[in-house]
């Protein structure tokens, strides 16, 4: 019976991204599985309803004289016993499709009890929590150690005369716990979400929180685990009856036909095999079908982080390779004129495209972006959801999740194509040259390993040093990183730290193998302000001691303003402005960076003002616009604006903008 | 005249078990500890505080969604007990952080947001259609998003909805709990701007809780500043920013990063926020202090009025900005 519980039901609760119902319906038929399952289904159900109609013979009908004919593919088979019959000459086939019947009607009604058992039992113990909780939890406890076929068998044989009504309570009443469980933890999960909270908060009352909010969240679950649950009850009814615990006779069911063909296997054995094989494909049937239900309502599955990544990542099919061309290649032409006082550069990206291909769509997450990061210097990052900006950052080292790939332009470190060398080159680089922080650092961290063991380990890999050596250099480079006690950081695991000090510990081992270039991803974002600060700080310092390269990657255009010399501002997928910190924040030149700026409430905003409002919102990323993908929600916009997406030109030393505004007027200068 | 809320030496504390593996010490968290403050009709106060400070229970606890280990809240003059929470819950609201998960996943918009009206009897089942699509008009969507799911929304839209519910019971107060936090920042402003028209049009009283001391600036005309479970420092908004006298909001203003740039002097605090479950002794803050004394890890100063309208909780308040004097008593 456990295994049922743990047959691919994921206890987790189905998010909230979860689609409404006629969606799922659609989704569900478009799942060839359960397609397949629901038809073989709907078959057996339509046999056994229409029995009476369809059955030859009546199914106790006894006719001795032609006991043990064959069925018609047999020797001496005739389509008036299309399956033969037994012993006592009763057709077969028409026993089975009575027996389908008998086997169907009892599995459906103890399903049916013990789901609503269940599912009762476990939205009380869940919501309740407290000794209602404990009382029916260690009732299920006790029950699960008890086995439970021995139970029926028990409980059955003590009765005489067993009609479906007492198999069905045998057979259901013990299974409630299946469903109790799951409910009970879904709805535990459910309850801690805010919208409970919200409920509460209008004033519902603890019923109502439960049936009109909770419920709706869990009953899918009770679904599933009943479709699974259907095929377990079938097998265990037949094999009550095939021990003879089943229907009392002469009533068929599939085990006890079984049963009676077992005593004439080598003579007769279809008998034996037929009822076998009806079981097996029912079973079959019902369990590709919950198997198909379970992909579909289980949000966990390929299916949804599709839909979520989806609606991350910005895409646009309509803009044409002609206009693609010309917001990748101006970027480069200026570069001739670069003087030799600027550092070189370290790493070039050009024109990269980083594509997700989806079931029906594309999703294009960067778009012909092309930058530079010179040596020793900081480039921020910055743009909202879905501006592509982590996608941007993944490719350079190569690590974009499945199912995206780089389709256009090249990253070049130290001159190398990153995206054409071989996967072990590539993790070379990211072990030595360019390292990698994230922005939640417990979970990057090995929660199981001591930081001590982590930071000894990463040394070991790129250098021979004993281990008493390592672990000085691991000490070092905590308090490079300004931890006061690192010998006592190093004897503690991730999760004993706070935040801030497991991101200090990051940088520490990121910066362990003295990397080149050094890509942080939003490393504060959930860190609070004055760890954040202390954090950059030490970010910035070890990267200018060690000459490394960062890149920081941020929502947070203050952050940049302080941190960074260079600023990259990125909007769906494409660069708005690119150039040098000072000169893009108080010489602003695309809108969207503007508006940024005037956006956000600082510290330094006057009381009583009124905030700047970017109108609408983010763009559809599965339907871009041609054009500029910020032009309907552009204060400037012009016609050309909503026709074709603007290329980078130059509009200040090192200084580029993607705007029409400025386009317009640099193709004057150059008439 | 009564303030419409008064809180008065508010505490919630949690009991759990200390240790990974379940050890039988049982440990108080002391999430809010001794909180007293007011609220007048029509204004806003601003609660910030990093996080792990109680600022979130605090609004929870001041509204029964938790119930209070001690202390008094008063609205409108009159004592609330938790048996009386459903009369609170028609004055006040509150509106959560995650949009994503403060509405329920298979209800349809109209449907949450006519839930309030029903639960209260406010609306019956023929008027209710018009009243849902007034409160969205107000707050700013199309009454043919009520057919609607939540999946269907982006995040500042869900949060309008999210205001909407808040607001179908017309209360006086609503507190904004993190309410812009996980919106992108070009949606931030609208729904910022959104809170300001709406609190003028229907003269709100709003309690607005963020750990992002801009938007707090932007929204509150007063501050209240949270540090372990207490209020360290409470004044005028201008009054704060210009003249912060807890050295803890001190090093909290200068942490903001700004746009213009490196070169401003920055307040480093030494270590790391104590565990709240085994507060330092004394005051709280004075581990990480700069001007920490011998009696500050002793006793543990109260919030007291050193300047008009501008209450501390530190023994040398006055002492590091360079004014002298006591507290007004």
């Amino acid at each position: 019976m456990t295994d049922l519980a743990t047959g691919g039901i994921s206890p987790e609760p189905v998010t909230d991204a979860a689609p409404a119902r006629s969606h799922m319906v659609r989704r569900l038929l478009k799942h060839r599985t359960f397609v397949i399952g629901v038809i073989g289904l709907t078959i057996i159900v339509l046999i056994a309803l229409g029995a009476p109609l369809l059955a030859p013979h009546d199914p106790l009908t006894q006719d001795l004289a032609n006991s043990l004919a064959p069925p018609f593919w047999g020797e001496g088979g005739s389509f008036d016993h299309p399956l033969g019959t037994d012993t006592l000459g009763r057709d077969v086939a028409s026993r089975l499709m009575y027996g389908a019947r008998n086997s169907l009607v009892i599995a459906f009604f103890a399903v049916l009890l013990a789901s609503v058992l269940g599912l009762a039992a476990g939205l009380s113990a869940g919501f309740s929590r407290g000794w209602l909780d404990s009382v029916l939890m260690r009732l299920g406890d006790i029950q699960l150690a008890f086995p439970f076929i021995l139970l029926a068998i028990v409980v059955l044989g003590v009765i005489t005369d067993r009609n479906a009504v007492h198999l069905i309570l045998v057979l259901g009443i013990p299974t409630w716990i299946l469903y109790a469980r799951v409910v009970r933890s879904r709805v535990l999960a459910e309850r801690e979400k805010d919208y409970v909270l919200a409920a509460k908060s209008i004033g519902a009352s603890r019923m109502r929180q439960m049936r009109r909010y909770v419920l709706p969240s869990v009953w899918m679950v009770v679904l599933v685990i009943a479709m699974l649950d259907f095929g377990f009850v079938i097998m265990v009814e037949a094999t009550l009856s095939f021990l003879g615990f089943g229907l009392t006779p002469p009533t068929p069911s599939w085990g006890s036909i079984l049963a009676e063909g077992r005593r004439n296997m080598i003579i007769a054995p279809w008998l034996a095999i037929l009822p076998g094989l009806a079981i097996m494909v029912t079973v079959l049937a019902i369990n590709i079908t919950a198997d198909g239900a379970a992909d579909v309502l289980d949000p966990k599955l390929k299916m949804s982080i599709f839909r979520r990544l989806a609606q991350k990542k910005p895409a646009n099919g309509t803009s044409t390779d002609l206009e693609s061309e010309d917001a990748g290649s101006t970027r480069s032409e200026p570069a001739a004129t670069k003087d030799e006082v600027e550092p070189p550069t370290l790493l070039e990206v050009r024109d990269l495209s980083v594509e997700f291909p989806l079931e029906d769509k594309v999703v294009k997450a960067v778009r012909h972006v092309s930058f530079d990061v010179h040596r020793e210097q900081t480039l921020g990052i910055i743009g909202e959801t879905g501006s592509g900006k982590s996608v941007l950052a993944s490719s350079i080292i190569q690590l974009i999740d499945s199912p995206g790939r780089v389709t256009n332009g090249e990253v070049l470190f130290e001159g190398r194509d990153v995206t054409r060398i071989g996967d072990n080159e590539v993790a070379q680089l990211r072990g030595t040259k360019i390292g990698m922080i994230f922005q939640n650092p417990a979970s990057s961290l090995n929660p199981v390993l001591s930081i001590g063991s982590q930071m000894v380990e990463t040394i070991r890999q790129h250098q021979k040093v004993s281990p008493a050596d390592a672990r000085d250099m691991a000490s070092q480079a905590l308090l490079d990183v300004g931890i006061g006690d690192p010998q006592g950081i190093l004897s503690q695991y991730p999760f004993q730290l706070s935040g801030g000090m497991n991101q200090r510990v990051m940088i520490a081992l990121a910066m362990l193998a003295q990397p080149d270039l050094l890509i942080a991803d939003e490393p504060s974002s959930a860190l609070d302000v004055t760890t954040q600060a202390q954090v950059l700080e030490r970010l910035r310092d070890i990267t200018r001691q060690h000459q490394t390269s960062l890149i920081l990657i941020t929502h947070d255009i203050a952050l940049v303003a302080e941190f960074a010399d260079e600023i990259l501002v990125m909007y769906a997928g494409q660069v708005c402005e690119v150039g040098p910190v000072r000169s893009v924040i108080d010489d602003t030149k695309h809108p969207y960076t503007k508006a940024l700026l005037d956006s956000v409430p600082r510290a330094e905003i006057e009381t009583g003002t009124r905030l700047q409002v970017i109108p609408g919102e983010l763009p559809d990323p599965t339907a871009l616009p041609p054009g500029c993908p910020f032009a309907d929600r552009c204060g400037s916009m012009m016609n050309i604006c909503r026709e074709v997406n603007p290329s980078q030109v130059r509009v200040g030393p090192d200084h580029d903008v993607a705007c029409h505004l400025w386009s317009s007027n640099k193709d004057e200068e150059k008439v | 005249m009564a303030h419409l809320l008064e809180v008065r030496d508010l505490k919630k504390y949690f009991v759990g078990r200390s240790g990974i593996f379940g050890g039988s010490a049982k440990k108080t968290v002391r999430a809010v500890d001794g909180v007293s403050f007011t609220v007048d009709q029509g204004e806003t106060l601003g609660l910030v505080g990093e996080s792990g400070c109680g600022k979130s229970t605090l609004v929870k606890t001041l509204l029964y969604l938790e119930v209070p280990t001690s202390g008094e809240v008063y609205y409108d003059g009159q004592r609330l007990t938790e048996k009386e929470a459903m009369r609170l819950r028609r004055r006040a609201q509150i509106v959560f952080q995650d949009p994503y998960m403060s509405l329920p996943p298979r209800m349809r918009i109209g449907d949450i947001v006519a839930d309030p009206l029903l639960i209260h009897r406010l609306a019956d089942r023929r008027s209710v259609r018009e009243r849902v699509n007034q409160l969205l008009e107000d707050v700013g969507l199309q009454p043919e998003t009520a057919d609607q799911y939540p999946h269907q929304f982006s995040g500042g839209m869900r949060q309008r909805v999210g205001i909407a519910r808040a607001l179908a019971v017309q209360p006086s107060l609503v507190v904004a709990d993190e309410a812009v936090s996980s919106l992108d920042v070009s949606v931030q402003s609208q729904i910022l701007n959104l809170f300001k028209d709406l609190q003028e049009r229907r003269d709100l009283t709003y309690i607005f809780v963020s750990h992002d001391l801009g938007v707090v600036k932007y929204m509150s005309h007063r501050i209240a500043v949270m540090y372990l479970g207490e209020i360290v420092e409470l004044a005028a908004t201008e009054e704060l920013h210009a003249r912060p006298l807890n050295p803890y909001t001190r090093a909290l203003l200068s942490a903001i990063p700004s746009i213009h740039g490196a070169g401003r002097e920055r307040i480093r605090l030494e270590g790391e926020p104590p565990d709240p479950g085994n507060p330092p002794p004394g005051c709280k803050f004075h581990p990480r202090c700069q001007i920490a004394q011998e009696l500050c890890a002793q006793e543990a100063p109260q919030l007291k009025e050193w300047l008009p309208g501008h209450s501390v909780a530190c023994h040398f308040a006055l002492t590091d900005s360079g004014l002298a004097g006591g507290p007004d008593d």
